[in-house]
């Protein structure tokens, strides 16, 4: 089994969709792994993909290709990985603030987010305030991401975290926020619960906001 | 020499009594010197050549960037754009879901509906006093703008013969606009091809989607007027390609180290750059700016080749004073 999940994380790195997908219905065909096995391959494939990003191995469209991989592999895996995981990582409530259009990087954490077993409700770019405010509400998510590229974004967060304070959602989300205009300072200035600038540490903050710190293989 | 001939000087590879300095202040930044929010000029092609010209006016650089509205059609082929205030317009649709969408494409007028009023207002108003500069996308660019950056990127792998198509498809569009630029009277035109950027994709990508179609449309409108070819961010990769385009300037961003440019491709083309338009001129201090001036200067100036810009277009929340700085401290230290 091993063998097999080993293939499929090479697969998913190469951005082999098609390959991806087969060897996805390989290993609900075998119904041997578990789910967090799975997960962790899957995760462990975006990751990767991450770092190649940051080393200038891969380009944006190397990163897209394996996400679009990912998301095939996960269209195989989606009823075999409910049907037998007992606990889920999280619901996650995921877009770009008002104002800004860069969706290539949230994309991308969408799919590693997927690929690490997350249920992400991604409400896309240019998303308003209240959009997010209610999707957090109708999801009862315990994370909001925020992407943000673009300094001229710091209004639109700090409107999103007003209002989730008015709304009294504040103390039941975490909210995680990210992109290029991000710094310590910035998210510090706009009062998040943390922030990431790739895919490893937007992973490992996910896993520490929601207390699975110790959940790693 | 005024600031026209100086510019046109290192176009045409001559030597100019001192660096030119033409500075990428747009249609994003300029309403802001007239008072005006960026959607009031946004339809208003009166609006956005009195912004252009009250800029040029204001900072008296030696070049000034003529837009042809920041409108939808046809800078973006019929998809719907919007802006909200000062904010940057935003494309909220794309038109090519797939090749079945390549036939339904339609080639814009560019002079339908006063498009390029704004243009020819600043041409008269520039009265060959300064420089004038058209800015068109290449062919790679309006393809991804119709079709999504994303849904364009993944198709390098998934389907790249329609990358190709669409590619083809568009750039009677690029040629159109760069003409109607030409006739309105602009003394050089920008090529963008910001996504062909080597921080986005790679030089193997570059050379096989971007340059051909880059380098056909350049050429062409090369005979009839100077290019200058933009790509964003990082494009050291890829420089070599892009002095074969037939380009007579390269337009290099912030990430690019001067003196190494120079050294690769000087002796081929001019070099217009690189002032970083976020971290020294939107958030840095007159100080910064100076700093930053004096090193491209000192990298890149040598005999003549070079245009003092900022590496970008100028964002909105600029501080004025830096823009006045880097045309001061540019006439300090660029004159021969
Ligand atoms: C592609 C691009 C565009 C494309 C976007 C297309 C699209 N569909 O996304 C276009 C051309 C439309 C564009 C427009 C603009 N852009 Co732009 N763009 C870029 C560019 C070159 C690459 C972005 C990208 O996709 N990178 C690849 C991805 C994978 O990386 P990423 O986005 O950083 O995402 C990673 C991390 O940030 C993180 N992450 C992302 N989201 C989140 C969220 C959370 C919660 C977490 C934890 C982590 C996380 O994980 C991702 C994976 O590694 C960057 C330059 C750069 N170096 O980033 C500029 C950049 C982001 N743009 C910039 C600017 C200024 C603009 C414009 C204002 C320019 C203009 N004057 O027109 C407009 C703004 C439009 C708008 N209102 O949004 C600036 C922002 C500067 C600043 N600090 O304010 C940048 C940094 C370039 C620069 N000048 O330095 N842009």
């Amino acid at each position: 089994m091993e063998e097999i999940l080993e293939k499929f994380e090479t697969a998913l790195i190469a951005g082999n969709a098609d390959a991806s997908a087969d060897l996805a219905d390989a290993i609900v065909a075998a119904g041997q792994a578990t789910a967090d096995e799975i997960f962790a391959h899957l995760s462990n494939a975006m990751e990767e993909v991450g770092s190649r990003y940051q080393t200038g191995e891969y380009f944006i469209p190397e990163m897209l290709r394996s996400a679009e991989a990912v998301e095939k592999a996960m269209a195989v895996l989606e009823p075999y990985l409910f049907e037998s995981r007992h606990e889920q990582a999280g619901v996650v409530v995921m877009g770009t603030v008002r104002g800004d259009i860069h969706n290539i990087g949230k994309n991308i954490i969408v799919s590693a987010l997927r690929a690490a077993g997350y249920e992400v409700h991604d409400l896309g770019v240019n998303v308003s305030t209240e959009k997010f405010v209610n999707k957090v509400r109708e999801t009862g998510a315990g994370l909001l991401l925020l992407s943000a590229f673009t300094t001229s974004t710091k209004p639109a967060l700090l409107d999103v975290m007003a209002a989730l304070e008015a709304e009294g959602l504040r103390g039941s989300v975490k909210v995680v926020s990210g992109g290029a205009s991000h710094s310590e300072k910035f998210a510090r200035e706009v009062g998040v619960d943390g922030f990431a600038t790739d895919v490893k540490s937007t992973l490992a903050v996910c896993r520490r906001l929601t207390g699975r710190d110790g959940d790693r293989r | 020499m005024n600031s026209r001939e100086r510019f046109l000087a290192v176009l045409a590879g001559e030597m100019p009594d001192r660096v030119p300095i033409v500075p990428v202040v747009d249609g994003f930044f300029a309403p802001k010197v007239i008072g005006r929010a960026n959607d009031d000029c946004f339809a208003d092609g009166a609006c956005l050549a009195e912004a252009l010209t009250a800029a040029q006016l204001k900072f008296a650089y030696d070049g000034a960037v003529a837009e042809m509205g920041l409108g939808p059609d046809p800078n973006v082929l019929g998809c719907p754009v919007e802006i909200e205030g000062n904010d940057v317009p935003l494309v909220v649709e794309t038109i090519v879901g797939g090749r079945e969408d390549l036939e339904k494409l339609a080639m814009p007028d560019p002079w339908a509906g006063g498009k390029m009023e704004p243009v020819q207002r600043l041409v008269e108003a520039a009265a060959g006093g300064y420089a004038v500069l058209g800015s068109v996308r290449s062919p790679f660019e309006y393809a991804a703008t119709v079709r999504g950056l994303i849904e364009f990127m993944t198709d390098f792998y998934r389907d790249p013969g329609l990358v190709r198509d669409l590619i083809e498809a568009v750039r009677p569009a690029t040629m159109a606009v760069g003409r109607a630029f030409i006739k309105a009277g602009v003394d050089a035109l920008v090529v963008k091809d910001s996504f062909a950027s080597s921080s986005m994709i790679s030089p193997e990508h570059y050379r096989e989607f971007a340059f051909p179609s880059g380098r056909e449309a350049i050429a062409e409108l090369a005979e009839e007027i100077p290019v200058i070819l933009h790509i964003c961010r990082n494009s050291m990769p890829i420089l070599k390609d892009m002095a074969r385009t037939g380009a007579a300037a390269l337009e290099i961003d912030s990430p690019v180290d001067l003196a190494a440019a120079k050294s690769a491709v000087g002796g081929k083309v001019a070099l217009k750059g690189n002032i970083d338009a976020v971290s020294v001129i939107e958030k840095g201090g007159i100080a910064a700016v100076e700093a930053a001036v004096k090193a491209a200067i000192g990298a890149a100036g040598k005999g003549g080749g070079f245009i003092l810009s900022s590496g970008d277009s100028i964002p909105l929340s600029a501080p004025e004073e830096n823009i006045a700085a880097l045309v001061e401290y540019g006439r300090k230290y660029g004159s021969y």
